[in-house]
């Protein structure tokens, strides 16, 4: 029984050239056909078809814009597909972006409730983590404090902290390994793969091809929105160097 | 449907707590706390007391709740509108970062100002309370109802002002126009008495404005100690029925493509 199912997913995005549209533009481009078309349409994904397994351990790379993020957003039901159909069976809790998301009005405590509520954790369940997370994120008298006068690390310690305290289903990662000064990247990584242990099924995204080849037995390879390849992590990881460090040799 | 709304119930304490930041964040920055979001209606009470007492020659005993009333309800309009057109982009970060339905956001704008019209309105039914008394307060029982109501409508025109302005950049400025013109057109710091004698189209100008059906729906049982007129209660729920219809098919039209406009 598969966890997730992608079938011939595609995703475009609508662009507007000149930022937001305004109702007036709007009106007059529906009087005046001639009028410029004010959007325009990226196919950022294209026939993606998945099947991640219980227990599977999926990494994502590509070259940057290649739709890896956008993926991961379409998996976690952030963004919806265009085209196609997509299943998710299990809870998601996603890590990307992991730093936005704060009251800034609001201290370090109140924010770990907020977030717990937001992953659907209550009042009740979120007390019992409440120290444990405290404890993870090392901030000790800072929670105190309210969130505006946070460093970008501590704020991305204290969403890390967050984010991780629950038992995911299904995990996916984004990058969020180089999170903090290096003490706490090491602590990160260790709890990622105590996360990525018990996590039903893991799909992860970064560029850092060591430790994903480590980390996953299959790797999906995406390239201007397709799927260049899918396969076993060692296999794709090896061909999708070969391609970079060609190209760079032909480059120079 | 009764899925969508079983999703916002898990997400309750999310957007509880949300709200009572909100509620916190505005009281504690200042030195006179609730008195501070209360100015605005109070002030204007006054000096309209003082104005139209001279001009139109209102007993200001009975004048002042008239205007207090008017003023809160009007002021829960307005917030729920102009607030609601800001709902999703201020929690936009919350949006990008995990699945959850999108009306939690302006039903914490929502709650907000419903927090702040039942704190003006109670102050005005003290005022009525000290100057005379209630007339008939079983009659008051019908204020609950009313503010199931204004909740719903308030929700739904939030939603309705938020999609629009993430769809449209410049509704916000639109919203704030009509809002205007709906403030002069609605008999808040008028009689709508005053309105009816003048010209025989005039009564179609107040009974088919809903938000003039909405002022009679509180100014009734609070000033006169009467039930509201049968038409006050048809208008009012036609528009409660009118904006949540129009609430869930924005939602339903627009609600996933949202992520793309923000």
């Amino acid at each position: 029984m598969s966890v997730i199912q992608l079938d011939d997913v595609g995703l475009k995005f609508q662009v507007r050239r000149f930022g937001r549209i305004s109702l007036k533009e709007y009106l007059l481009q529906g009087l005046f056909r001639r009028a410029k078309k004010a959007t325009f349409e990226v196919q950022a994904l294209e026939h993606i078809d998945l099947c991640v397994e219980e227990g599977d351990r999926l990494g994502i790379i590509g070259h940057n814009g290649a739709g890896k993020s956008t993926l991961l957003k379409l998996l976690a039901g952030i963004y919806p597909p265009s085209s196609g159909h997509r299943r998710v069976d299990g809870r998601v809790s996603a890590l990307f972006d992991i730093a936005l998301g704060f009251e800034h009005d609001a201290s370090g405590w109140e924010n770990i409730c907020y977030r717990g509520f937001l992953q659907g954790e209550t009042p009740r369940s979120i007390r019992a983590k409440m120290q444990p997370i405290a404890d993870f994120s090392e901030l000790g008298d800072f929670l105190n404090m309210s969130v505006r006068y946070y460093s970008a690390g501590m704020m991305v310690r204290l969403a890390f902290s967050i984010a991780t305290a629950i038992e995911p289903e299904i995990l996916i990662v984004d990058e969020v390994l180089a999170a903090g000064d290096l003490a706490f990247q090491t602590k990160a990584r260790e709890k990622m793969k105590h996360l990525i242990s018990r996590a039903r099924a893991v799909i992860v995204v970064s560029h850092d091809l060591a430790s994903l080849e480590l980390m996953c037995d299959r790797v999906l390879w995406l390239d201007h929105g397709h799927v260049r390849q899918l396969g076993p992590a060692k296999e794709v990881i090896a061909a999708y160097t070969q391609e970079v460090s060609g190209g760079a040799r032909q480059a120079a | 449907m009764t899925g969508y709304f079983s999703e916002i119930w898990r997400l309750r304490y999310f957007w509880m707590a949300l709200v009572r930041i909100d509620l916190r964040n505005r009281y504690r920055r200042s030195v006179i706390g609730i008195g501070w979001s209360l100015l605005h209606p109070i002030a204007m009470t006054v000096v309209l007391c003082v104005v139209f007492s001279q001009l139109f020659r209102q007993d200001i005993r009975t004048f002042a709740p008239f205007l207090l009333s008017g003023l809160t309800l009007w002021g829960f309009i307005t917030a729920v509108v102009m607030q609601g057109c800001q709902c999703f982009f201020v929690s936009e970060s919350y949006i990008r970062q995990q699945r959850a339905p999108l009306a939690i956001y302006p039903l914490r704008t929502t709650l907000g100002a419903g927090f702040h019209f039942v704190l003006g309105f109670g102050i005005a039914a003290m005022l009525v309370w000290c100057v005379r008394g209630f007339g008939n307060p079983p009659v008051l029982l019908s204020l609950i109802p009313t503010l199931a109501l204004l909740f719903v409508i308030g929700w739904s025109l939030a939603i309705c002002a938020g999609v629009a302005n993430v769809m449209f950049q410049d509704s916000q400025h639109l919203i704030e126009v009509l809002m205007q013109v709906l403030f002069y057109a609605t008999p808040i710091i008028y009689r709508p008495e005053m309105l009816l004698e003048r010209h025989p189209l005039m009564p179609w100008f107040v009974f088919l404005n809903p938000f003039a059906a909405l002022l009679e729906l509180i100014r009734k049982p609070l000033l006169d100690g009467v039930l509201p007129a049968p038409w006050a209660i048809d208008m009012s729920l036609a528009l409660a029925v009118a904006a949540a219809a129009m609430a869930a098919l924005a939602l339903r039209r627009f609600e996933k493509r949202m992520i793309f406009y923000l």
